[in-house]
């Protein structure tokens, strides 16, 4: 490692060495294996139906939160376009009732230019995600479709 | 009689092989791939805080996942460095269900008897105080440099692992040593 500068620091990369490795050593790999192989006996695989069901909260997730979005677009189009200042009526959006032109249209209204952040899936839940990177995530997915 | 010919030594399967076998069926495949990577995903999960009571349930999580999931494992890296980003999602799942953090017990290797008492004290020292800063880093910066100090993989490696690029890899590296030097000097 010694393109990163740290190869001075022989204490770190010691005790990084070091870390973990006298938990790691008491494990017993055999009885792991044999309670793997016992666990993968009784739980079957998942079929592709059931999986797709698991998955199903993260996408109510995401049509709760597109709803929101789309909601507060309304509701700040709604001020902004009433010149006495008092706030247009809002109307209720009902994702399922739209067809995928009409999603595509909502997404491209609640796109604010200039905002896209990378998004990573790698350590993130939708909770931990921005407002920009929600909507970056729902730009990726209607690609996808 | 002729001379006995020097017994060729059979090569291992690799995972790539015994993953296709598990695939096709056989158990025993999916066990060799447990013992071969068992304690390399323990020490992962020890370092980047499991108590040592959950690392054998967790390990055991990790590798039904990995089963579970391998047909999505397409060889981007190796297939010991996809097991360890699964440990480390299996990690964070515990610690959200658990709300609690908690500390990582010393091992053995820390509470050894052999060696100088005073280089043992200061090796167990630094390795407590890594321990506590790992534990302070964000998620990224804490996998990055255990992927890269404890696992000993190149950036490459790890960038395609966490769908991230070698530089910025390496950056979270810097980062993380920059942060843990401060927790261990």
């Amino acid at each position: 490692m010694n393109d990163d500068g740290t190869a001075h620091d022989a204490t770190l990369e010691d005790a990084a060495r070091r870390l973990g490795a006298g938990a790691a050593d008491r494990l017993d790999v055999e009885r792991t294996v044999q309670a793997v192989l016992t666990r993968l006996r009784e739980e079957p695989r998942v079929p592709l139906r059931a999986a797709w069901a698991w998955s199903r909260p993260a996408w109510l997730k995401i049509a709760a939160a597109l709803v929101i979005v789309a909601g507060a677009g309304v509701v700040t189009r709604g001020v902004r376009q009433t010149p006495s200042g008092a706030a247009a009526p809002v109307e209720t959006v009902d994702l399922s009732d739209m067809s995928a032109p009409q999603l595509r249209e909502l997404l491209r209204t609640v796109e604010q230019p200039g905002t896209q952040e990378p998004v990573s899936s790698q350590d993130v839940g939708l909770e931990d995600l921005s407002p920009a990177q929600l909507r970056t995530l729902l730009a990726s997915l209607e690609m996808e479709t | 009689m002729p001379p006995a010919e020097p017994v060729a030594a059979v090569p291992s399967p690799t995972d790539a092989a015994l993953i296709a076998a598990w695939q096709g069926g056989d158990e025993q495949a999916a066990a060799e791939l447990v013992r071969r990577h068992a304690r390399a995903l323990a020490r992962f999960l020890a370092g980047a805080g499991a108590p040592e009571e959950d690392l054998d349930d967790l390990v055991q999580e990790t590798f039904i996942r990995a089963f579970r999931a391998v047909g999505s494992f397409r060889g981007q890296c190796r297939f010991r460095t996809w097991l360890l980003t699964i440990g480390g999602n299996v990690l964070k799942d515990a610690h959200r269900r658990a709300k609690r953090s908690r500390v990582v017990p010393l091992g053995d290797d820390v509470r050894s008897t052999d060696g100088d008492p005073h280089e043992r004290a200061v090796a167990a020292e630094a390795e407590k105080r890594l321990g506590d800063g790992l534990r302070r880093l964000p998620r990224l910066q804490r996998e990055v440099f255990l992927l890269r100090a404890q696992q000993g993989l190149e950036y490459d490696e790890i960038a395609a692992a966490l769908g991230t690029t070698p530089g910025a890899a390496r950056v979270h590296y810097h980062h993380a040593v920059k942060r843990l030097k401060e927790y261990v000097k």
